[in-house]
């Protein structure tokens, strides 16, 4: 326990209300759409219906990247990137390094996209940022992961906002803490016959106080991947390298040698993927050749963590021979505090190293945020409710995003399902995502009282995701017996999720429904 | 008293974000190397979010308001002052160093 004075905790209390109040609703859209984006990689199985389960790395691709080295101009056979994409399909970027205009490194080439027997389904030239855009395939993983990256806001802006955002939630779980004059004995108090706004107060408390370290490590993590690019790298390359920021990539991820340009063919990538596999337990999950072609060329091997460690496993690989050189940590040439710290913040954030467990703890707890961060606004607005000055503007605004956002998202993912086929779900995912967050306002801005629009709001999310499964079955996706016979299980656990997550609000709105009571409460102080 | 508070507010929003900003950079310079000799590159990034948090919550729990204050602009001035130095060197003596 934390003993602060009383005006302190008086000032612990307002900043914990204003830092969630003044960015609350943004952090929320962060956080829900963070949670849901732990699942990103599954979600774009289920939606796209993705049978295959053998990584692109486990099949031959170095005839097929010689090929691609063969038909690409010189200029960007510099480096190659390879990666899987869709549905365990190789993705290929042949490119060079070039400084744009604000001083920051930025990649240019070609990228190609594969089909699963190597021939090439589209090659989009350009800098990394223009040709990594979304696919018809994966429109609704990436829009998920946009919206919770940069909330769809362009560079450097979006970062730096979500940036802010995740300091404003790690002084919302700092002094969280602070406030708390009986942290452990809140943990523990739920009383459920109370008054029904203590009875919020301690589900906020509890699912707060519990969520609290999670709150922190994503808020610490998050604001560190925000502000990495936007305004740590300017800076340290700016007092460590007089402003070179590749110099400073070269020093943190390169892979430093002698150099030598003379010409010699590449070695055998099927083979170093066969041994990286057996080495690491598992295939690579991407593949970076710098100086292809060339006698100084290195293959740098990134792998999943091995069992029991969260740290991705690298291997460097001598290019012209292909021979194994040496494992490597993931940031810098040799093990160091530094390194490590970095290499494990992602493993962190994305709650990806213990496969689906640690996934589904990681979704439990940002699930435990939004709660925490949508009934502390409900609080806060609830503590002002007799106050001189009307909140129900805000009080409206809390329900539209609070419960519209859920919506939305539910709906998105209809509009992914029914467009997919044809094509068109790059555009119409977001689209259709405008479409019910609109429904949303205007309901907001429509609904007799809060309480409606709560009701409705919860009726129509828990709809949408009950149909979700009918409409990917409607749509063409692949049946329960054909995805378990493929060993791709997993788009019946997320079919048997959505159907039970629509149950739940269903039975929830229809079941329980809002006392008068339930909306006009007398409030206990928070603290 | 509002000039205090106005005090306290200055140091707790732009400040921390300045100072913290500021103690990136320093912190390039004096921090080592480590074993891969990039601890000095990654570490300032890594802990730039809890630098902030950390001024923040001085700047508003801290009841001497000129403790807040020397801490904060003592950071800042030692901080800025190694940046300022590491760019007053001549090119030879940078390239030495890194």
């Amino acid at each position: 326990m934390i003993h602060l004075q009383k005006d302190d905790t008086k000032l612990m209390v307002a900043v914990h209300g204003w830092s969630g109040i003044l960015l609350g609703l943004l952090l929320y859209a962060v956080v829900i759409t963070g949670m849901v984006a732990v699942f990103a990689e599954e979600i774009g199985i289920w939606s796209a219906g993705h049978v295959e389960t053998r990584s692109a790395f486990a099949r031959p691709i170095d005839a097929v990247v010689r090929k691609l080295a063969a038909r690409t101009p010189e200029r960007y056979r510099r480096d190659v990137s390879l990666f899987e994409i869709g549905d365990h399909r190789l993705g290929a970027f042949f490119h060079d390094h070039e400084i744009a205009p604000n001083g920051q490194p930025v990649d240019r080439g070609i990228y190609y996209q594969l089909h699963a027997d190597g021939s090439i389904d589209k090659a989009l030239e350009g800098t990394g940022q223009q040709v990594f855009g979304p696919r018809n395939d994966d429109a609704l993983s990436s829009f998920l992961v946009d919206t919770h990256v940069r909330l769809h806001v362009p560079d450097p802006w979006g970062l730096l906002l979500t940036g802010i955002l995740g300091l404003a939630m790690l002084v919302a779980a700092i002094s969280g803490v602070l406030i708390h004059r009986h942290l452990f004995k809140d943990i523990f108090t739920l009383r459920r016959r109370a008054n029904p706004v203590l009875v919020d107060r301690d589900r906020h408390s509890v699912a707060g106080t519990w969520s609290l370290p999670f709150a922190f490590l994503l808020a610490f993590t998050g604001s560190f991947f925000s502000f990495f690019s936007t305004v740590g790298v300017p800076v340290v390359a700016m007092a460590a390298f007089g402003g070179d920021q590749q110099a400073l990539s070269d020093a943190v991820f390169g892979s430093p040698g002698k150099p030598d340009p003379s010409i010699r063919p590449i070695g055998n990538l099927d083979r170093i993927a066969a041994d990286a596999a057996r080495r690491t337990g598992g295939a690579p999950t991407f593949i970076a050749i710098e100086h292809y072609g060339r006698a100084d060329s290195t293959i740098t091997v990134f792998n999943d963590p091995p069992a029991g460690d969260i740290e991705p496993q690298t291997l460097v690989y001598r290019g012209a021979t292909g021979a194994f050189d040496r494992v490597k940590p993931s940031i810098g040439t040799v093990p160091s505090a530094g390194g490590t710290l970095v290499a494990i913040m992602a493993p962190i954030h994305f709650g990806n190293f213990a496969g689906l467990l640690s996934k589904a703890i990681w979704f439990g707890l940002g699930f435990a945020m939004c709660y925490v961060t949508f009934t502390g606004l409900r609080l806060w607005l609830a503590r002002r409710r007799g106050d001189a000055g009307s909140l129900a503007w805000l009080e409206r605004a809390t329900t539209v995003i609070g419960l519209g956002l859920p919506f939305a998202l539910a709906a998105s993912a209809a509009g992914f399902l029914v467009t997919m086929p044809a094509g068109g779900a790059v555009f119409w995912t977001p689209t259709v995502f405008l479409i019910a967050a609109a429904i949303a306002i205007v309901s907001g801005l429509l609904a007799r009282s809060n309480a409606t629009l709560d009701h409705g709001l919860r009726i129509a999310t828990g709809t949408l995701l009950l149909i979700l499964p009918l409409i990917r079955l409607a749509m063409g996706g692949p049946g329960w017996g054909q995805v378990i016979t493929v060993g791709q299980p997993i788009i019946a656990a997320l079919d048997i999720a959505m159907v039970a997550g629509g149950g739940w609000m269903l039975w929830r709105a229809l079941g329980r429904r809002l006392s008068a009571a339930a909306v006009a409460p007398v409030l206990e102080p928070a603290e | 008293m509002r000039a205090r508070r106005l005090i306290r507010i200055a140091f707790a929003g732009p400040g921390a974000v300045v100072i913290s900003m500021a103690m990136m950079g320093g912190m390039a310079i004096w921090v080592p190397g480590g074993a891969a000799g990039i601890d000095n590159l990654v570490l300032p990034l890594v802990l730039f979010p809890l630098i902030w948090a950390g001024l923040f919550f001085h700047a508003c729990l801290d009841s001497r308001l000129t403790r807040v204050a020397i801490v904060a602009l003592t950071l800042f001035a030692l901080h800025a002052g190694l940046v300022a130095h590491r760019f007053s060197q001549p090119p030879a003596a940078k390239e030495a160093r890194q």
